[in-house]
């Protein structure tokens, strides 16, 4: 159970994975040169790393660890700058963005290795069909009681992190009418979901004993969940998020993440309760459909509210604890956007009645990538 | 004998015939694959040599003439749709490659050349057939590329350097007519003006092609149906008007097909696959490029010099990406396939051969003797080299 040792880590450290679609510019749709890019890239000296993910249409940028967003944001811009000037000489574009607006899953090609040579076996088209692309956070935690703490409060803003990622309003060719249509791809798996109600390690680790002993799960890995703690890095994860446009807009959610830990680990306004995961599928859902203008049950208060306005909210009461960690000016920008109701999902559905074609959409999604910090 | 009975024996009209090569094509095709493994282009190509002249006789010279224009317009959608997928922002992106695209293309050239001068043909000859050499058939790579549902950056380059070999087989041919005009004692003014017609001809002819249509494609709106069927109008009026105009049919359509991706600023065009339709004309494109095939051109003498045509031909391909292939951002290993896949030579050297004889009559014989017999050996290897290096880079798709 070496695995399951919670590696301590600097409370508020930060890390975060951004998986990237690959695009081929002559129709827009999906490229599958990942190993040919890889290659290339393992050539250079960057920061953090470049890593396969499941399909040959994608690739995943992991940061180092920071405890500065404005020093992850720079690294993720260097990354960011070296992915893209690498595929331009292979003639591949890229993008962020949580689905392809018109790719054929059927025609997804698996990366060769074993990891996802297994996983194709084990879920069968539900692996292609993963084609999605998400951000996830990676938040320190000190010790495993944090982690299993930290993971029952950052529940509460589930709808939050999807509300301000949502970037994948389209799938296989359709206007879903979800402003995050991604999350469900992720929902048909079946140990797709949450953390159960433990409220210690202890009890985190005879869940999972359980569960391996039933021979269900391997390892931390084939949990699909939306936050789930990562023993290895010593950190909670958050994976709800879509892959936003910009790599700017990711360290804009990061900051946030960071923000909200620092916020519950200093005041612990509230304890863990089970209430959370009763209204949570609704929450999540409402996140999904509507974005800031969905509805959200706070269990604490009983009461439903828009999205938007508690995320304006919950951004004032972490605002001081922003300044403390330097990504007071971040968080602002994360508000200013929130009060106009801004998103990439809607900036696409813009491009889109712009342009008149997905394809348009996908071409304008990966010059906004590509073009950077220019911005 | 009643009026309303046919005559017999029945006069067969041209849709019957076309028709028929389709499904035979198509049923042969078909055989060569499932019992042969082979590519389905070779089954064409046997399935157009059988029905030939020179076996059974069912396609005579006469129908293959009146079919002419059902070559031009296969090969004009073809290479249209070849150019339309070339994109100058990578060459820009990728000085490297620039580079080996126009290596691949005058490495090969002089290599022929040089090999044709040193077995004492005549310098003339030997630039025509070096010229029509450099070329990459285009059907037969996006044909193979079309049937293997194959993606990658060996398949990509495979299409790009197609494309330019393509133009520079057709600009230095081209180039070559004031020579051979020259040489034939015709007046310096048919000497100058032959090739500049052709050349701009065939360049403002894809121009003008190209500005109507984005102007079409912008009224029509982002229909995929619609752009669709302009697209083809378009490539099919354009194919008509250059066959006409006498121009170059090969540089007209991709001179349009290019143009086409690269200057639509306001992005009016939708990326459009020709799909199941393009299959339609492939059939039938190769049947006939296999009833055309010259196997009377053969002899043992011929033999030894088609045989270091097309070595020569390979060596000077290869030569050219194994020197640039690696700083243009090729794989290790990539540069070998990627010559491989670039054996085919295009079936429109018939084509070429045949508008030299009409010309000249007893310089394209000397001519034919050497390129036809390749191209008849090409016909048959080039489609299995593609198919065997795509496979083998990995980059056909499982099920194609």
């Amino acid at each position: 159970m070496d695995e399951m040792n919670f590696t301590a880590s600097a409370a508020l450290s930060l890390g975060v994975e951004l998986e990237l679609q690959l695009v081929r510019p002559h129709d827009f749709d999906l490229a599958r040169d990942a190993s040919d890019l890889l290659a290339r890239l393992d050539k250079r000296k960057l920061p953090g790393a470049v890593k396969p993910e499941i399909t040959e249409s994608m690739i995943e940028l992991n940061s180092s660890v920071h405890t500065d967003c404005a020093k992850l944001l720079e690294e993720l811009e260097t990354l960011r700058g070296a992915v893209v000037q690498d595929a331009g000489v292979l003639n591949i574009r890229v993008s962020g963005g949580g689905s392809h607006p018109f790719h054929d899953w059927a025609d997804r090609r698996i990366f060769p290795n074993e990891r996802f040579r297994f996983v194709v076996e084990r879920y069968g088209y539900l692996a292609k069909q993963f084609t999605v692309f998400g951000q996830h956070i990676h938040v320190g935690c000190p010790s495993g009681d944090e982690a299993v703490f930290l993971t029952h409060m950052l529940t509460r803003y589930v709808p939050h992190f999807i509300a301000l990622s949502a970037a994948s309003p389209y799938y296989q060719g359709e206007d879903t009418s979800f402003q995050s249509s991604r999350l469900t791809a992720v929902a048909a798996f079946p140990l797709a979901g949450h953390i159960p109600f433990v409220t210690d390690w202890a009890a985190f680790i005879e869940f999972f004993t359980r569960m391996k002993d039933f021979g269900i799960v391997a390892s931390m890995k084939d949990f699909y969940w939306d936050i789930r703690p990562k023993p290895e890095y010593g950190t909670v994860e958050i994976r709800v998020c879509d892959t936003p446009l910009t790599v700017r807009r990711a360290a804009l959610l990061a900051a946030y993440a960071q923000s909200l830990a620092a916020y519950h680990f200093a005041e612990r306004p509230l304890q863990p309760s089970r209430d959370i995961y009763l209204v949570n599928s609704y929450n999540r859902f409402e996140a999904c459909r509507y974005g800031f203008g969905g509805d959200m049950v706070d269990p604490h208060e009983s009461r439903k509210k828009k999205i938007g306005d508690d995320v304006l909210d919950s951004l004032q009461r972490v605002a001081p604890y922003a300044a403390r960690l330097g990504c007071g000016e971040l968080l602002e920008e994360l508000a200013a956007g929130v009060r106009v109701a801004e998103s990439d999902a809607n900036w696409l559905r813009g491009r889109q009645s712009a342009y008149g074609s997905l394809a348009d959409v996908v071409r304008e999604a990966c010059s906004r990538w590509e073009k950077g910090k220019r911005e | 004998m009643q009026e309303f009975l046919p005559q017999l024996p029945p006069v067969i009209s041209h849709a019957a015939l076309f028709g028929a090569l389709v499904v035979l094509g198509l049923l042969a095709g078909e055989a060569a694959r499932r019992y042969l493994s082979l590519p389905r282009i070779t089954g064409y190509v046997v399935a157009g040599a059988i029905l030939g002249p020179q076996a059974l006789g069912l396609l005579d010279d006469n129908m293959l003439f009146d079919l002419r224009l059902l070559i031009d317009l296969s090969v004009g959608l073809i290479v249209f749709e070849l150019g339309f997928r070339l994109d100058f922002k990578w060459l820009r992106a990728n000085r490297w490659l620039l580079v080996t695209a126009i290596a691949e293309s005058l490495f090969c050239f002089w290599a022929i050349f040089a090999a044709l001068v040193f077995f004492e043909f005549r310098p003339m000859l030997a630039a025509m057939a070096a010229a029509i050499g450099t070329a990459t058939s285009p059907a037969v790579v996006m044909l193979v590329v079309h049937e293997l549902r194959a993606q990658g950056q060996i398949t990509e380059r495979l299409l790009l350097f197609t494309a330019v070999n393509t133009v520079f087989a057709y600009v230095l041919l081209t180039l070559l007519l004031p020579f051979l005009h020259l040489e034939h004692e015709a007046g310096w003014e048919q000497a100058l003006f032959h090739p500049l017609y052709l050349l701009w001809g065939s360049i403002v002819a894809g121009y003008l092609a190209c500005m109507l249509m984005l102007r079409l494609a912008a009224w029509l709106g982002k229909s995929e149906e619609r752009q669709f069927i302009l697209l083809v109008g378009m490539v099919v009026v354009t194919v008509g008007a250059a066959h006409a105009l006498k121009l170059s049919v090969s540089l007209t359509l991709i001179t349009f097909g290019m143009l086409a991706r690269n200057l639509d600023k306001g992005y009016a065009v939708l990326p459009v696959h020709f799909g199941h339709g393009s299959q339609l004309f492939f059939v039938i494109l190769f049947v006939l490029v296999g009833a055309s095939l010259e196997f009377s051109a053969f002899s043992a003498a011929a033999a030894a010099m088609v045989a270091v045509y097309i070595v020569v031909r390979f060596l000077g391909k290869s030569a050219a990406l194994l020197a640039f292939g690696a700083p243009s951002g090729i794989r290790s290993g990539g540069a070998g396939l990627l010559s491989i896949a670039l054996v085919p030579l295009s079936g429109s050297a018939v084509v070429m051969v045949r508008d030299t004889t009409t010309l000249y009559p007893e310089f394209g014989r000397e001519l034919a003797a050497v390129v036809l017999s390749a191209v008849v050996i090409l016909e048959l290897i080039g489609p299995i080299a593609t198919q065997f290096a795509l496979r083998r880079a990995g980059e056909a798709h499982p099920d194609g």
